[in-house]
């Protein structure tokens, strides 16, 4: 639904999804190289042909592999002859969605392929992200991705709302999950380890790695003919809070929370939850923010604590939602995902199947 | 096939950034041991301050003098401090809220251990000895236990302030090329040069990137080319580029091997400028230990016919 109520112009729905899989080093590929498989599968799930597809979108950052214009050579692995209408976003692949999705609904395109890649293994990840941030105040001081979620965990666990034991079990229970997932790069019992910045040990960090993920979308009929089970996007909203984390309340996430209410996914509850949290405490501040209860199935897939190829894990969480509608898993979903520090911007997207 | 290639590449860049008066005020008061945050339209102090109000907008210029002591709001125990990060022994990251202000600063708190820390401990700014007007310019936080330190009354007004800020950055990777561009580094070091062909197009690519760019199908037949070659378009350059030792002026030219469906790029020699030509004739000249072609010169055959070439133009 459109913000006053409306239906939107047109039903656009995930019709396939496929990733990598995700792994601590692919030095032996090229980011093309690591991409193209992933866009022949995804290709091939619906029978399409490059010039068969409307608009073509994705994500990426030069910064993970240092290499300047990283996205122009991947698009070799789209095949972009003749012209095709294409876009880029230097942010997370659901990001690339999202301008997809919008494209379509303007009617311009009826089918869209999205996607998103990412290799952490060339560089240091953790030193790459200090330089998404302030660079007056924050970049020259090098504070690190897991140094500032930690500062958010420990307020967390100052305000009573989780302990180091409770976040344990969150990291336990997403790799318990990810077993069942052969693209995960962390499967299984994972040990807590040691502190890597207190409170947040490595168990609590996500694993570094490389990997793409893609989509396809369709409007109205295509995607019908496309998929036996089209996971319809009933709603996409993304939102931002202000860049300083001392202006902020660490412990809540209000840009996830307005996201989602703007989504629609207040309207009715959802089965699934597919949350873009690469730190433990993160899902606690999601589930509070998104509403979550002990009903819905959170992670079923891992999450981002069981591969996290930085850029592609937001897409990648709206992919892995639509692939339980389509099998018949779920009926209604939620994917967020999340950029800058300490869950800074959020996006939430609700997925519904065609009543069974 | 060849093992992986891999080398170091070190990405470094310092970005000059100018200053907002905000901002200015600020760093240039960090310079003078003086710590200023903004007041926004509701009343609050940001400190750090900055241009517009978080959450209206508006441009907020009314700066207040705060405190260089305060309170930890949220902390964490970095036992392994990394390159660039304020300390070189084990610290805390803090979110100090300095009195007076009502919004938290990042910076390090030097304790000996993280059961010193605690968030609501006191602590107060370690300054710098060299002070630039940078957020550096205060070194870390330490432990304080005495009494809120007044703050001053200074507007903000400073002799000298900051205009700008030069941020360095350095990112250090292991750049590996894949598998194509590693086949085709290794086949240079035998002083041969191969491509791939595309199984849909049949198109022969030059260095090969592992992809065909028009048919989006993974290349993997390798083919040797070359290593003579056709000049299909080129430039004079008259402005010699920093860090380069080649004498101005000198021919930058397409050239498509023999057998390639793409040009690369190289220098022509062994001729003058104004004689070198679309379907000019060329070879590679290699010097001892090259790991490429110095550049290429003619090899006396016949000019190449232009429909031979004009597809790789």
């Amino acid at each position: 639904m459109t913000r006053d109520g409306t239906p939107w112009a047109r039903e656009i729905a995930v019709v396939a999804f496929a990733q990598t899989g995700h792994r601590r080093t692919s030095d032996e590929l090229s980011e093309v190289e690591m991409l193209m498989p992933v866009l022949h599968d995804v290709l091939a799930q619906t029978g399409l042909r490059t010039a068969d597809i409307g608009f073509t979108c994705s994500g990426s950052s030069d910064y993970l592999a240092g290499r300047a214009f990283s996205f122009t050579l991947a698009l070799d692995g789209v095949g972009a002859w003749p012209p095709i209408s294409e876009s880029h976003v230097e942010m997370d692949g659901a990001w690339a969605l999202y301008e997809a999705w919008t494209k379509l609904l303007t009617g311009d395109a009826d089918t869209a392929l999205v996607y998103a890649y990412g290799k952490s293994s060339p560089g240091s990840v953790r030193d790459v992200l200090t330089r998404q941030l302030d660079p007056y105040y924050l970049a020259p001081l090098w504070p690190d991705s897991v140094a500032l979620a930690a500062l958010q965990a420990q307020a967390l666990i100052d305000a009573g709302e989780t302990d180091e034991s409770a976040l344990a079990g969150i990291a336990a229970r997403n790799r318990e999950a990810a077993a069942a997932n052969p693209h995960a790069q962390l499967r299984g019992p994972v040990p807590p380890g040691d502190y890597l910045v207190r409170p947040l040990r490595t168990g609590d960090c996500p694993p570094i790695g490389d990997g793409a993920a893609a989509v396809i979308l369709a409007a109205g009929e295509r995607a019908r003919e496309l998929c036996a089970r089209p996971a319809w996007i009933r709603g996409v909203d993304h939102r931002i809070e202000a860049h300083a984390p001392g202006v902020r309340d660490l412990t809540d996430a209000p840009s996830a929370r307005l996201a989602a209410e703007r989504a629609g996914a207040f309207e009715r509850p959802v089965d699934t939850a597919e949350l873009h949290a690469p730190f433990t405490a993160q899902e606690v501040i999601l589930r509070k923010a998104l509403r979550l209860d002990a009903g819905v199935t959170v992670n079923p897939s891992g999450g981002a604590l069981a591969a996290n190829p930085v850029m592609a894990t937001g897409l990648i969480r709206i992919g892995e939602a639509a692939a339980r509608i389509h099998r018949g898993d779920s009926d209604r979903a939620l994917a967020h995902a999340t950029s800058g520090p300490c869950l800074q911007q959020n996006l939430v997207a609700v997925l519904e199947g065609d009543p069974r | 096939m060849p093992e992986v290639l891999k080398a170091p590449l070190v990405v470094e860049f310092p970005f000059t950034r100018s200053l907002g008066p905000v901002q200015s005020a600020f760093l240039t008061g960090l310079r003078e041991r003086v710590v200023l945050g903004v007041r926004t339209t509701d009343g609050r102090t940001l400190v750090p301050p900055v241009e517009y109000d978080p959450v209206t907008a508006q441009e907020i210029r009314d700066l207040v003098e705060v405190a260089p002591t305060g309170t930890v709001t949220t902390w964490a125990w970095n036992h392994a401090p990394r390159r660039g990060q304020p300390l070189a022994t084990p610290f805390a990251w803090v979110l100090v809220r300095l009195d007076g202000a009502d919004t938290a600063l990042l910076h390090a708190l030097d304790a000996p251990g993280p059961d010193a820390v605690h968030t609501g401990m006191r602590v107060r700014i370690r300054w710098a000895g060299d002070r630039t007007g940078a957020i550096t310019d205060i070194d870390c936080f330490e432990p304080y236990d005495g009494e809120p330190e007044q703050p001053g009354d200074h507007t903000g007004e400073f002799d000298n302030p900051l205009t700008g800020i030069v941020a360095p950055a350095r990112l250090d990777y292991t750049y590996a090329p894949g598998r194509a561009q590693s086949g085709y580094i290794d086949a240079l070091s035998g002083r041969r040069t191969v491509g791939e062909r595309c199984p849909s197009c049949r198109k022969v690519y030059v260095p090969p990137r592992g992809a065909c760019p028009t048919c989006g199908v993974a290349t993997s037949e390798q083919v040797e080319v070359g290593p003579r070659g056709t000049v299909t378009t080129f430039c004079v350059v008259n402005i010699k580029a920093k860090n380069l030792d080649i004498e101005v002026p000198y021919v930058y030219a397409h050239i498509a091997l023999d057998g390639a469906d793409l040009a690369l790029h190289g220098r022509i020699g062994g001729i003058a400028c104004d004689q070198v030509r679309m379907g000019l004739r060329v070879e590679p000249v290699w010097t001892e230990g090259a790991r490429y072609p110095d550049h290429y010169r003619p090899t006396g055959e016949a000019d190449a016919d232009y429909d031979t070439y004009k597809e790789l133009l």
